[in-house]
């Protein structure tokens, strides 16, 4: 009798079943969130400006919370191809669970479902994190938006430190208890897969035990199919059917009767959320033209600066997809902003003398840093709308600082 | 080798000959059901069953056993109808949690660290057993189809109720009620599934107000009962000799 045609088959089945049962058991859900950098840089510049960030803390033992917090303005000039931020998640770039997110709030409001977020608003937010696994871990600003995926801002790297078998995620239910959520039903989870997984194995082998494949085979072959049940078989298998029936209302009974109080899974899309009232800047800012220096690492622009306001201004600040460009004659990072984010002195502007009120000024400004090559925000010149975008911070006398955009075409230079 | 010739020479060789090959056959069957069921109902089931804020009264009961009744009416086809072996669902059933098991244990909670209670797989077994023996007693695809698939579906949501109960007891955080699994979800951070791709209480069943479980298990099971034929099918076209018979 010869089974198999070819040799060849069966070893190429065998590989192919060997990859297809790898390839399930293997999977494993996203946990890395570090694509900022492979992300286009026209996503980062144009979609949401995240600023005022602080991190906490730079060192959480196990158990402890840090949060994170800031603002974020959504841009006006959000790119055609990206889905508005209609539906959108506040949630948090760590590598899988290091952290469990125990809260976040966008505008003071609890935000564990996604939210509807508006153009040309500027919204503040806050995320606090309870550590869980120790290690070196970079925590990002992240936002998911439906039709438009994860829009990841700056990170900064945390140490977790301790050991995570002393996690433990204490809730207290509406019922009344208090439970471990970290090992909550654990044990009951275990115990009814491995007693439905027993009696599908005693299913098997009760079939088994007898002989199965050739002889059956001839049997049904023979036309004599009917003699391989017997009655027996009829009563151990009606015995299982009944058997697995009742014991599947068993047990919906006693979990019933344990659990009284349970309620459907809650979702659905949080809309009205509160935005930050900016005031108008008095200052406006036009682009004249703006240039990218690619030997130089870079951006060069001429602005021209109106100043509408009742006190003299300078301009401190301009930054784009998470990178700060400063002139620390005028204004200074002091909140521990990751460092290959900061160029402290990465702005230079021709004239950068307080501009009176009711003056107007064109400037040329030159932001330079190695973060346009790391960070390949230079890659924008690649982009199918060569656009750039950023923000633009004034600082007036007394300290106080407002806000302008600016959205313009961006042309490289290759000499 | 040729035809003609026999490799063994005593009934009782030939009797240990025919076990040994029953329990490699056995074991041919279970690992190529657990890779292939099990790959094709995590491209198709994949968030409803790794998630336990997935596993809603709406679509993981209507999803869950549609999706998984396909590979179990194709095993049966095969394992029924050449040799009068009724384990073909629960075969397939084993196969399946155990790939879900190992990879939930090993690389959910081994490698990223979700915890078992949040990523643990939905249960088939009460299912699997019935459709088995429905298709034994009866001995006809049309009865297992209809009412093999439709226990198939109405048994689902109930034998997993005493698992994922637990995780809908209700909780107030931050201000909003959510149920425990809810809360797992928000807790343990995916970067890769935002909240809003979670499809959970969406459907057009609200009309039949509170009590959407059952409503959603009917029509699971109707559906069910369209995919068992449909996979049946499949199951004997793929068992049928018709291609190594030549030699
Ligand atoms: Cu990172």
């Amino acid at each position: 009798m010869k089974l198999i045609k070819n040799n060849k088959v069966v070893k190429l089945s065998f590989v192919a079943l060997l990859i297809t049962v790898a390839a399930a058991m293997f999977y494993t859900p996203t946990a890395s969130a570090h694509g900022e950098k492979s992300q286009a840089a026209f996503m980062r510049m144009r979609t949401i400006h995240w600023f005022d960030l602080n991190w906490s803390k730079e060192v959480v033992p196990v158990n402890d919370t840090m949060t994170i917090s800031g603002k974020f303005f959504v841009f006006s000039g959000w790119p055609e191809t990206v889905d508005k931020p209609e539906v959108s998640f506040l949630n948090i770039g760590i590598p899988g669970p290091v952290f469990i997110r125990a809260g976040s709030w966008i505008g003071g409001q609890a935000v564990p479902r996604s939210v509807s977020l508006e153009l040309g608003e500027t919204y503040d937010f806050k995320v606090l994190l309870k550590a869980r696994r120790p290690g070196d871990w970079h925590v990002h600003t992240m936002l998911n938006v439906q039709g438009g995926g994860p829009i990841i801002g700056p990170g900064k790297w945390v140490t977790i430190t301790g050991s995570m078998s002393d996690f433990v995620n204490n809730i207290t239910t509406l019922t009344g208890e208090t439970i471990n959520l970290e090992t909550y039903n654990l044990e009951n989870t275990y115990f009814w897969h491995a007693f439905w997984y027993a009696i599908g194995l005693a299913w098997l082998f009760y079939w088994a035990r007898k002989p199965m494949f050739i002889p059956r085979s001839i049997a049904v072959e023979a036309g004599k199919a009917d003699s391989l049940i017997t009655a027996t078989d009829k009563k151990v298998a009606m015995g299982f059917m009944v058997g697995a029936v009742v014991l599947v209302a068993v047990s919906y009974a006693n979990t019933e009767e344990q659990f009284p109080v349970t309620t459907p899974l809650q979702a659905g899309l949080l809309r009205g959320i509160k935005s930050i009232q900016m005031p108008a800047p008095t200052v406006s800012v036009k682009v004249e033209d703006a240039t990218y220096r690619v030997p130089g690492r870079a951006m060069q622009m001429t602005v021209t600066i109106t100043n509408n306001g009742d006190s003299s201004i300078r301009l401190g600040e301009f930054q784009t997809a998470g990178v700060r460009f400063m002139d620390s004659a005028v204004a200074q990072d002091d909140t521990g902003y990751p460092d290959d984010l900061l160029a402290e002195d990465g702005l230079t502007v021709s004239d950068n003398s307080p501009l009176a009120p009711g003056q107007t000024r064109t400037v040329n400004i030159t932001a330079s840093d190695a973060a346009w090559e790391v960070y390949r925000l230079a890659d924008l010149i690649y982009d199918p709308d060569s656009r750039f975008a950023g923000l633009l911070f004034f600082w007036d006398e007394s300290g106080n600082r407002q806000m302008t955009t600016i959205d313009a075409p961006l042309i490289p230079t290759f000499i | 080798m040729s035809a003609s010739q026999s490799a063994v020479r005593s009934r009782a060789e030939a009797v240990k000959v025919s076990r040994m090959f029953d329990w490699f056959i056995l074991w041919a069957i279970f690992f190529v059901v657990l890779g292939g069921y099990h790959i094709h109902y995590m491209l198709t089931g994949g968030d409803w069953d790794f998630w336990s804020d997935w596993k809603d009264r709406r679509l993981w009961v209507t999803v869950a056993p549609i999706v998984a009744m396909t590979f179990p009416a194709a095993v049966q086809a095969c394992l029924w109808w050449r040799y009068r072996l009724p384990f073909g669902a629960v075969v397939c059933v084993l196969g399946l949690l155990l790939g879900e098991w190992i990879n939930r244990y090993l690389n959910f909670w081994g490698w990223t660290y979700f915890p078992v209670n949040f990523v643990f797989p939905s249960i088939f077994m009460p299912s699997a057993i019935v459709l088995d023996v429905v298709l034994m007693m009866t001995g006809s695809m049309t009865a297992t189809a209809v009412l093999g698939g439709m226990a198939w579906g109405l048994l689902f949501y109930p034998s997993n109720w005493a698992v994922i109960g637990p995780l809908h007891v209700p909780v107030e955080y931050n201000g909003m009620m959510m149920t425990l699994a809810d809360l797992q979800g928000y807790h343990y951070v995916r970067t890769g599934t935002p909240e809003y791709i979670r499809m959970v209480e969406k459907g057009t069943l609200r009309t039949f107000g509170k009590d959407v479980a059952p409503v959603s298990a009917f029509f699971s099971a109707f559906v069910s009962i369209l995919i068992y034929f449909l996979w049946h099918f499949f199951g004997r076209w793929f068992s049928s000799t018709d291609f190594v018979k030549s030699a």
